[in-house]
């Protein structure tokens, strides 16, 4: 684990400011994030992790009374995009940054219809691809062992951990190039988490993740960067850890 | 909040439902005792011949059957015209108005919602005579004006309750779809809506019963006393709740005044079967929605 900047960069965040209701969230931060690294962001309570979060995939654009100025860029195919260009639509930027929630969310269907959700949004009919997309997916999240055999079955009937695993898995079938989790492990038990740390460090071979996390014990096993957000900016790693 | 408080407020709480279930068995059990004697095919069908009164071969004069097709195609019709729009102006509102524009409608279908039935049905009445000057003689009070001052009369219910279950889905529901790249009206049609059907049809049973039940618009828009059955949505009709009013105020005997809890019967049993049918159709849009595999 290291504090500073290394390697190839993915994201670019220029003098990001965030409001809610009037009130000053994050304000002017800068940052760069690695490619296919685990940058862990950690912080206290309410000073915007989530939120700085939401700013990556413009989920905020969705929240009344909320305001954003500064620029953020990402690297797609080799060039970075300024996501926030009106030629840029949300829903194109959220298949290729993925997000996962606090607490688990599929949706009231059954488990391959919750994976090959994101895949009918996008337009895609091909019963045969999707199957195939599907089964890719739950392989990729660790779960396809242990659904095979109930894909019908409805994917509330699962136990915490499978089903993170399985909004892990409806958010890889789309093939994203970021992966945006926040605070993932927080609602689950230890043995659950393990699991999904286990599947966090697999996935960064091939996508950029940033997570949100409280734990420094997990902090330390996953991430390759860490990221302190304190009174609305960043501060350096060293200084959180004293 | 100290324990007897507490107790005074659970108990108070018990009493109401007790008082209310009470209520309700009372009136439905008088009902049934006083029309239970008269429920019969002649009750509906009175001299005429059951499968020529239902294949509209022969009219029914003395009987119920025009009245409650009247009031079957009466209720379809205004919900009709106001489920759609209700639940637009539902979606509108939750969805995609900004704080201000929010507060004036919600402001406004408050005010429709707190308008006397009476009023809305003066409002059907000029309605009708303004179309028969200026669009069509043909027109006059009928089931067509009746419908949409109904509709007028349900549509807040709709709307309140359409907004109401969208605006109380928890964040999370609302932002999954997006996150997965759904476009806003995607996650609308896809999630929002499926995930608020629940909500929405407590509006559409709402609007169910209150058509059915409502007296005072449809005295001033298009029903009366003998009609037959409606032709088309330009005629007059007949309809169980102003067949009621009729009886009660109008009756010259005991016997008579029992065909009037013999009708109220009826249109119980035609809102339970028309609340089932909502009810079957929302688990089937759920299911269709979310469990289809």
């Amino acid at each position: 684990m290291n504090t500073g900047e290394q390697g190839n960069i993915k994201i670019k965040v220029n003098n990001l400011t965030f409001s809610y209701r009037g009130r000053q969230i994050l304000s002017d931060i800068s940052e760069r994030f690695e490619e296919y690294a685990v940058t862990a962001i950690i912080g206290p309570s309410g000073v915007g992790k989530s939120t700085f979060l939401m700013t990556l995939n413009r989920l905020w654009e969705n929240i009344p009374e909320a305001h954003m100025s500064g620029k953020v860029e990402i690297k797609f195919d080799g060039r970075f995009t300024d996501i926030y260009d009106r030629s840029f639509l949300p829903s194109n930027l959220r298949r290729l940054v993925g997000t996962v929630f606090q607490k688990p969310n599929p949706l009231p269907m059954s488990i391959f219809r919750n994976i090959a959700f994101p895949l009918k949004l996008s337009g895609v009919r091909n019963k045969s691809i999707i199957a195939f997309k599907v089964e890719e997916a739950l392989k990729r999240a660790y779960l396809w062992e242990e659904v095979k055999d109930r894909l019908s079955q409805n994917a509330l009937a699962l136990s915490g951990g499978q089903q993170q695993r399985l909004c892990i898995a409806r958010s890889l079938v789309l093939e994203p190039e970021v992966l945006l989790l926040d605070e993932p492990t927080s609602s689950l038990d230890e043995k659950a988490a393990e699991v999904i740390e286990e599947l966090i460090l697999h996935l960064k071979e091939r996508i950029t993740i940033l997570v949100v996390s409280h734990y420094l014990d997990q902090v330390k096993r996953i991430a390759d960067r860490v990221v302190q957000f304190s009174g609305g900016g960043i501060k350096p790693f060293a200084a959180a850890m004293e | 909040m100290n324990k007897t408080t507490e107790n005074i407020i659970a108990g108070f709480s018990w009493l109401s439902t007790i008082l209310l279930l009470g209520a309700i068995i009372s009136i439905t059990g008088y009902l049934c005792i006083k029309g239970y004697s008269v429920l019969d095919f002649r009750l509906i069908f009175g001299d005429t011949k059951v499968f020529d009164a239902l294949l509209l071969r022969k009219q029914v004069f003395n009987g119920l059957f025009p009245a409650i097709a009247g009031t079957l195609v009466l209720v379809i019709t205004s919900v009709v015209w106001a489920i759609p729009v209700g639940i637009a102006t539902g979606i509108y509102l939750a969805e995609y108005a900004n704080t201000a524009v929010k507060g004036i409608f919600n402001l406004l279908f408050d005010i429709l919602a707190g308008i006397p039935s009476i009023v809305i049905g003066l409002f059907g009445f000029a309605l009708a005579v303004f179309l028969h000057k200026h669009v069509s003689q043909a027109i006059k009070p009928c089931l067509l004006i009746s419908s949409i001052a109904l509709a007028f009369l349900v549509l807040p219910y709709i709307i309140r309750t359409t907004q109401v279950a969208l605006e109380g889905l928890p964040e999370d529901i609302r932002l999954s779809a997006l996150a997965l790249g759904a476009t806003k009206l995607q996650n609308i049609a896809f999630v929002l809506l499926p995930k608020s059907l629940s909500g929405i049809m407590s509006g559409v049973i709402l609007a169910i019963g209150r058509c059915a039940e409502d007296t005072a618009v449809i005295m001033l828009t298009g029903v009366v006393a003998t009609a037959g059955i409606p032709r088309s949505l330009l005629s007059a009709y007949e309809a169980l709740p102003f067949h009621i009013y009729f009886v009660s105020s109008q009756y010259t005997t005991p016997e008579e005044l029992q065909t009037g809890y013999g009708a109220s019967i009826i249109l119980l049993a035609i809102c339970v079967v028309l609340f089932s049918i909502a009810f079957f159709i929302k688990r089937r849009l759920t299911y269709m929605a979310f469990y289809r595999t």
